[in-house]
């Protein structure tokens, strides 16, 4: 991703915004969607794009749980673990979607497909016990079945157009 | 037990995601009443109606609104909370998913009461599907010229953007949330000054929860009387509970304020619990709130009862755990929500959500004392209090009141070497 494919998608809403800063969280968004992660370089061109340092770019995305400074599997798997979801069997949705793609707990897959990590409440408590797929919307409540489902559907359709993660 | 869909008009009206749609079924009609007012009898009016704010701390909306200077000499912003990420609610939601047109008539008539020309939604970055339906409703508003150069009458603009958060629990902090959206780490900001008189920007700004907004188009329709008279004097109006946990049918129930007790919401609406379960405790506002016992299942569910039983309405999630959970379990993994979700600025907060998390932890692995009871009731007051923001008591509230209401467990849980994992409720389809 360069500055210049970030300031594009910038432009037309840089008049929302009469503080430029604004747009870094936007931008980064952004150009995580290309890799999923934020390499030094997507950095860097977040930080020219919006005239703010690089330095500050990081300690900006480095906040935040959705922007990733390492890299993921193509898609990310949230299950929610928060005390709702804990209740209907949330701990156990999630050794099971870790044995399914093959990673002991949290963690990325050896095919480099998925990234599993725990999530804090994702505001789906009626859906419990649920995951999400990237930002996609939250599913459930899920069997194990229907976990194995969803996960054979993601092998198969291999990578979204848009990660939005 | 009065079911009132006011802010869920999806109950009611079918293709609330269409514009046209939602003007079938009323829509506008509140910023149309709002629009033949004064700005200032429209602060009037929503200081009658007796709205408090929805997202948690109950802060009457009119008067919030009032309190913005008219005369700052700079811009005024609006901006609204959609940062739900309050354990056990999931009611804004439904908002975004299902009526988003509401939620932006609602923000178009705080605006015009403030003397907002742009207003901005902060979305959580977890709901990306809720934020894509609002993007759409947004789109199709400026389309319509509900939002633009004219939107208040011609040549008086208004508009509103979008903005996604990317994953931090504190943004629901107003002013962490509004740090988020100037472009920072979202770390909340040393009181006063407040929103109201240097907000975002450093100007004046209204926040308000999606709730609280998404109530305004019916008050200033139907009139803030009609909105005064429902419910209670003090917690008027109707209000969105979501329960979760270890009922039949979890969901989002809008109730009117005061006449529905928490026992005629887990049990009636909410389905109840599962044959042979015992009702074993819940957290009516939301996690950051004390929890309660069987003793209180009788409480009307408003502010003032709910202040009166020892705990908040707080966000109205209503988290229910029966008898085949445990309270130290439950306490231990609340206290990882608010270790994982400090921001880290203050000190106690930082520290003492860790402590907390660590002792319950061990506690619940078999490796407690019973001396770590002490050792818990010594920190409480260390954390609580001593922070910029509320998480720091919202991480306390439920683990103290815990430790007060069920000490017996906790004293079991370590004598006998631990917790163990409980069965799950599972799947039900009901």
């Amino acid at each position: 991703m360069t500055a210049h494919e970030i300031s594009e998608f910038l432009a037309p809403i840089r008049h929302e915004f009469p503080d430029q800063r604004s747009l870094i969280l936007p931008a980064l968004r952004f150009a995580q969607e290309e890799q999923g992660w934020l390499p030094p370089e997507a950095m860097a061109a977040v930080a020219e794009a919006t005239g703010y340092s690089q330095a500050y770019v990081e300690s900006v995305a480095s906040f935040y749980d959705r922007l990733y400074t390492e890299p993921v599997g193509r898609r990310v798997i949230s299950v929610c673990t928060t005390l709702s979801c804990m209740l209907r069997g949330s701990d156990e949705l999630l050794a099971h979607v870790a044995a399914n793609i093959g990673t002991n707990g949290e963690g990325t897959s050896a095919d480099g497909m998925f990234t599993l990590q725990r999530a804090e409440c994702l505001g789906a408590c009626d859906r419990a016990p649920c995951l999400q797929v990237d930002s996609d919307d939250q599913q459930g409540p899920l069997t194990h079945d229907d976990a194995d489902a969803i996960i054979g559907a993601l092998r198969a359709d291999g990578a979204p157009t848009r990660y939005d993660r | 037990m009065p079911q009132l869909n006011s802010v869920y008009r999806h109950r009611e009206f079918q293709d609330l995601l269409t514009l046209s749609g939602y003007e079938r079924a009323g829509g506008w009609n509140g910023l149309k009443a709002t629009l033949e007012m004064s700005p200032d009898d429209a602060l009037y009016a929503f200081q009658r109606s007796g709205l408090r704010g929805r997202g948690g701390a109950g802060f009457p909306m009119g008067r919030k609104a009032s309190f913005l200077p008219k005369d700052s000499g700079r811009p005024t912003y609006v901006v609204c909370n959609a940062d739900e990420s309050e354990p056990g609610t999931f009611k804004d939601r439904e908002i975004l998913d299902k009526n988003p047109f509401q939620l932006i008539e609602g923000v178009a008539i705080a605006s015009y009461g403030v003397g907002c020309e742009r207003a901005y939604i902060y979305v959580r970055g977890e709901y990306g599907h809720q934020a894509e339906v609002l993007r759409r409703a947004i789109t199709e508003c400026r389309e319509a010229g509900r939002l633009g150069p004219d939107a208040f009458g011609p040549g008086a603009p208004f508009d509103i953007a979008l903005y996604r958060g990317a994953g931090a629990y504190i943004c629901g902090e107003e002013t962490a949330l509004l740090e988020s959206l100037e472009g920072k780490r979202g770390q909340p900001r040393l009181k006063p000054p407040f929103p109201a008189v240097a907000g975002l920007y450093g100007c004046p700004t209204l926040i308000n929860n999606v709730e609280t907004l998404a109530a305004l188009p019916p008050i200033m329709h139907r009139g803030a009387d009609w909105y005064a008279a429902i419910g209670p004097e003090k917690s008027p109006g109707t209000k969105i509970f979501s329960v979760s946990g270890h009922v039949l049918k979890p969901g989002n129930y809008e109730i009117v304020m005061g006449e529905t007790t928490l026992r005629e919401l887990i049990f009636d609406l909410a389905g109840g619990l599962r044959d042979g379960r015992e009702f074993k405790a819940c957290w009516p506002g939301g996690s950051s709130v004390p929890v309660l016992t069987a003793e209180h299942l009788d409480t009307p569910l408003d502010y003032e009862s709910l202040a009166g039983a020892g705990t908040f309405l707080g966000s109205g999630g209503c988290i229910v755990m029966d008898d085949s959970g445990c309270i130290v379990r439950a306490s231990w993994r609340l206290a990882h929500f608010y270790r994982h979700e400090s921001c880290g600025k203050c000190t106690p907060c930082r520290e003492g959500t860790g402590w907390l998390e660590k002792i319950l932890g061990r506690i619940v692995h078999g490796d407690g004392r019973l001396e770590d009871l002490a050792m818990l009731e010594s920190l409480f007051g260390r954390i609580s209090g001593r922070t910029l923001c509320a998480l720091a008591d919202g991480a306390v509230a439920p683990v103290q009141s815990a430790l007060e209401l069920f000490r017996d467990d906790f004293v079991q849980v370590i004598e006998q070497g631990g917790s163990p994992v409980p069965e799950p409720m599972g799947v039900i389809n009901v």
